[in-house]
């Protein structure tokens, strides 16, 4: 967990390549994102998102088909790996536990 | 909204990203980002789009995505370049002999290559001083050969010698022409200050104009004024200094002796004191008179057409327009001639071409040689690329010995290219050396070739902040040039080859051979051009001139009248002296300056024709004195009191010039020649009066007791020196106003040589040189090729090969190449040398022992060179060879 640390729009992103599967691509992930977030995200904060995942081995990538609206470019599609799995796993055990060591009295306090 | 389907994304933020990002997420962002732009499209105008699509180009500069520019791995070359230099170091100092073949040979190359580097320098920086150079030109008389105005071909080289009326008539003429300046021919005078009398040879009489065109500074006096007024002298620094001591000279006078034609004899005032002129002036002066006194006691002159004897220079405006004033001349020389059929023409000449590009005869000053230029830039290159040559064949001949070097650089991950700066960089080392020696051999022999060239060299030129980006790019490109073949070849090695252990490279060996009889090439033509030299010099100075020369005293009085007046007495009281075999006076002698004359004759049938040649005036002994033969006819004699007057002697060609081929037959036929009417005595066996570069020219030996310039005396050859300083003594005694300069003909007559000579000579150093060089190279190749036969020396031997088969089986391989050399140099130096003789009208046959002789030199050079190294393996024990591995 240490060595491959997963900033906060990483692992919005990586999740967000897990949810769309065999879809991830480029576009596509940015359009998703930007729907749930609702506010506007550049190309080049996801591009460099998935870059660096890919460097740290969360995900893997490969060409998928070319369309014409791309200019015949080819889209890269992006999985995630069984690691990145793992991790959003433990992320989510850790986040859950502390939700639920937090007193009630305490959320419902920040709450108001 | 336009149709969107057709709108393409902005050109520009596209390339700008193709530049900065990586090259590997260029084609899934590319699509994205034409995707984005695409949908855009549907929603937005195509501007938004566009500017969306920019924007977001510019946000896809992260780091993550950057190309890397820089290298990626972290590498400090610092310890590589180090250990390339330790590499280098210790490769020169463990191969002293290659290394010190190879370092000094180069500097030799670059040594000369500098030298004639500043030869050429100072040859091509003449007039360059003259501020306005750009706007000054000068004409040039000559004659048409047709009176037809289409025929333009000349009848001879123009002169620069001109009549003195074309310069105010082109001042006139041309409003574009600002300044005229005229100035006559070399004068010799004789001036005195007291008892300070010397005979200066260089002093021209000279316009008042010469300041505001000639860059010349005038120390004192006036500019505009100094030369205005007859009998004002302007003197050079050295030279008031030679008169006035350290008074002040300005305002002194001096008294002048008359120049023959110019009636200037009287007191000068001196009102301008000048800088002494620069070195790499095109015609040069101790002292100017003012042109006005010229004009004053001869006025006449300067209205005649056909009188020549004035340089005409002038200043031009910037309207000034060289092609069309070219063409309004011929229609100036018709207009000022009033003569529409005249022959005379006129020609325009830039100040920055009379020193090294001018053709015209009589220049006022000595003229430069371009073709010289030419070659001697030529052999200094011979030279260099021979020292080249010698260090690539050393270092591929050795690259055998890298090979592991570079096998073991290679696979520890060394790039190609970082072998290849590795070489260049050894190159460079070596060619820094090579310049530190050149610079060393420059400086020792600096005086030498200022003996060789006849020429003052100024270090100075070389030791300027200019040169050095010129000497850092020469050595670069020597660097270059001499490295980059090793480098290729030994950075081309393969890394299992080498380490499994290759032995030879057989595109190598025959590169070697290729260059090797390059070298040799350019050796033997540099010998065999020496040797022509050589004879062709020899052959003018050995050939029979039809004048006598030896031992010929001569002395140069300038025409002076007293001494003409007195010519009976010398002569009576010289030959009294038994030393002495005869005196004669002339106006010239073979060898010096004389004028042209046309004369009619009478031929044969009848009529009188109009001819023009060369003249010499002589005394009456002339002709025996000199030795000249007569082949018809009877020479002048006391005999006959009309030969003073209406007799004339001709030479050979002179007779055929008029038609007579047999020159019993021009014998008393009837002559006219300025102003004289009479018969042909007699005709002279045609003798070399210029050099040999020449043919014997048609011409007139009038009798003129009272105008002669030259004393002749032939005296006998023992104790020449105290018979010497007994004419000096009856010189002072009967001339005491005029000082003893005297001089031998032959040595005034070989100095028409002084080019030629200067040609052998450098020729000869530098073949010299250049086979030196060949030698040392192929001297360190042999040793090389020795060495890496040890071995299979040492099994023959044991096998039974005796002494001269090994030395054969060393030797074979150069000599083939030095035959090989032999047979290419020939057909070239046969060419070039024909081309060189055509220069004279005298020449030797080239025959083919000199090639014999230069390829013999070569062969035996190489063979010299060559068998110490063979001659030591065959003799080494084959034990020893054997033994160690």
């Amino acid at each position: 967990m240490k060595k491959t640390k997963l900033g906060e729009f990483e692992e919005l992103v990586l999740l967000t390549v897990a949810a769309l599967q065999h879809d991830a691509y480029g576009v596509e992930i940015k359009r998703e994102l930007e729907t749930r977030l609702k506010e506007r995200l550049s190309v080049g904060s996801i591009q460099s998102a998935l870059k660096r995942m890919e460097e740290k081995g969360f995900l893997t990538s490969a060409f998928g088909e070319a369309t014409l609206k791309r200019g015949g470019k080819r889209k890269r599609i992006y999985y995630t790996t069984s690691h990145a799995l793992k991790v959003l796993e433990e992320m989510r055990a850790i986040r859950a536990d502390l939700w639920s060591s937090i007193p009630l009295t305490a959320s419902e306090l920040k709450m108001i | 909204m336009s149709t969107p389907e057709h709108s393409q994304p902005p050109k520009w933020p596209l390339r700008l990203m193709r530049f900065f990002l990586r090259t590997e997420y260029l084609e899934e962002i590319e699509g994205d980002m034409e995707e984005i732009f695409q949908d855009n499209l549907h929603q937005y105008s195509v501007r938004k789009a566009k500017r969306i699509y920019t924007w977001e180009m510019f946000k896809l500069l992260r780091p993550v995505l950057l190309r890397n520019f820089k290298s990626s791995y972290t590498f400090t070359p610092y310890a590589m370049y180090k250990n390339y230099f330790l590499i280098a170091w210790r490769n020169l100092i463990k191969k002293k002999a290659y290394s010190a073949i190879n370092i000094f040979g180069l500097g030799v190359g670059i040594a000369c290559c500098f030298l004639i580097f500043t030869f050429v320098q100072s040859e091509l920086s003449y007039d360059t001083y003259h501020t306005k150079r750009d706007r000054i030109y000068r004409i040039t008389h000559g004659t048409r050969a047709s009176e037809d105005p289409r025929n333009l071909s000349k009848e001879g080289p123009s002169w620069v010698w001109g009549n003195a009326p074309v310069g105010p008539a082109l001042k006139n003429d041309f409003p574009e022409i600002e300044k005229v300046v005229q100035f006559s021919g070399r004068a010799d005078v004789l001036l005195t200050n007291d008892d300070k009398k010397y005979q200066e040879n260089g002093v021209f009489f000279m316009d008042s104009t010469v300041f505001d065109v000639f860059s010349w500074d005038l120390l004192q006096g006036d500019p505009k004024t100094a030369l205005v007024n007859p009998y004002s002298i302007v003197l050079t620094e050295s030279t008031a200094r030679k008169y006035f001591g350290n008074e002040n000279a300005l305002g002194k006078t001096l008294k002048g002796s008359n120049s023959p034609g110019r009636a200037n004899e009287g007191q000068y005032i001196v009102t301008g004191i000048m800088k002494d002129l620069p070195s790499n002036s095109h015609f040069k002066f101790n002292a100017l008179l003012s042109l006005s006194t010229f004009k004053k006691s001869l006025p006449e002159i300067f209205e005649t057409w056909d009188y020549v004897d004035f340089y005409t220079y002038f200043l031009v405006n910037e309207k000034f327009n060289e092609a069309a004033f070219k063409q309004k001349l011929p229609e100036f020389v018709k207009r000022q001639r009033k003569d529409p059929k005249t022959r005379y023409v006129i020609e325009l000449e830039s100040l920055n071409d009379v020193y090294l590009k001018s053709d015209a005869d009589r220049q006022p000053g000595e003229t430069g040689s371009l073709s010289n230029m030419y070659v001697f830039s030529i052999i200094g290159l011979f030279i260099l690329v021979i020292a080249m040559i010698n260090f690539m064949n050393l270092s591929t001949a050795r690259s055998m010995e890298r090979s592991k070097e570079v096998g073991i650089r290679k696979s520890i991950g060394a790039a190609r290219s970082s072998l290849i700066s590795q070489f260049l960089g050894e190159s460079f080392v070596i060619v820094s050396l090579s310049m530190i020696t050149a610079v060393i051999l420059v400086v020792i022999s600096l005086p030498f070739v200022t003996g060789l060239t006849g020429k003052e060299f100024e270090a100075g030129i070389l030791i300027h902040w200019k040169s050095v980006p010129i000497i850092l790019g020469a050595m670069l490109l020597i660097a270059f040039v001499a490295g980059s073949y090793p480098a290729l070849v030994l950075s081309g090695f393969s890394p299992v080859h080498v380490l499994k252990g290759m032995t030879k490279s057989a595109s190598g060996v025959n590169l070697r051979r290729g260059l090797v009889v390059f070298q040799f090439s350019l050796s033997i033509l540099l010998i065999a051009v020496t040797i022509i030299v050589y004879t062709q010099m020899n052959h003018l100075l050995d050939k029979d001139l039809g004048f006598d020369k030896e031992s010929m005293l001569v002395i140069d009085y300038n025409y002076d009248e007293a001494v003409n007046a007195k010519s009976q007495l010398l002569k009576t009281r010289l030959e009294e002296n038994p030393s002495i075999v005869s005196a004669a006076f002339s106006r010239s002698v073979p060898g010096s300056f004389f004028p042209y004359a046309g004369t009619e004759i009478e031929t044969k049938n009848g009529e009188m024709k109009m001819m023009g040649q060369p003249i010499f005036e002589v005394g009456i002994d002339f002709i025996p004195h000199f030795g000249l033969e007569l082949v018809a006819g009877r020479s002048y004699s006391r005999d006959f009191p009309a030969d003073s007057s209406s007799s004339l002697v001709i030479n050979e060609a002179a007779a055929k010039q008029y038609g007579y081929k047999n020159a019993e037959e021009i014998v008393g036929k009837k002559f006219s020649q300025w102003g004289r009417n009479g018969v042909v005595i007699g005709v002279v066996k045609d003798f070399n009066f210029t050099s040999l570069h020449q043919k014997i020219e048609p011409l007139t030996l009038p009798f003129q007791a009272y105008s002669s310039r030259y004393l002749s005396i032939k005296v006998k050859t023992e104790d020449l020196t105290k018979t010497v300083q007994q004419v000096g003594a009856l010189w002072s005694e009967i001339e005491p106003h005029r000082p003893f300069l005297y001089s031998f003909l032959d040595e005034d007559f070989n100095r028409q040589y002084k080019d030629d000579f200067i040609f052998r000579k450098l020729f000869t150093t530098f073949s010299c040189l250049a086979i030196a060089i060949a030698c040392l190279g192929l001297l360190g190749l042999a040793t090389y090729m020795a060495e890496q036969r040890t071995k299979e020396i040492g099994i023959r031997k044991v096998l039974g090969a005796d002494f001269r088969t090994i030395v054969l089986l060393l030797s074979s391989d150069f000599i083939k190449l030095v035959v090989i050399a032999i047979l290419i140099a020939t057909p070239v130096a046969w060419y070039v040398m024909n081309r060189w003789l055509e220069g004279f009208a005298y020449r030797v046959e080239i025959s083919l022992w000199i090639f014999v002789l230069a390829g013999f030199i070569a062969f035996f050079i190489v063979a010299l060179t060559i068998s110490y190294q063979s001659i030591k393996s065959a003799l080494m024990n084959p034990v020893t060879s054997l033994r160690s591995e």
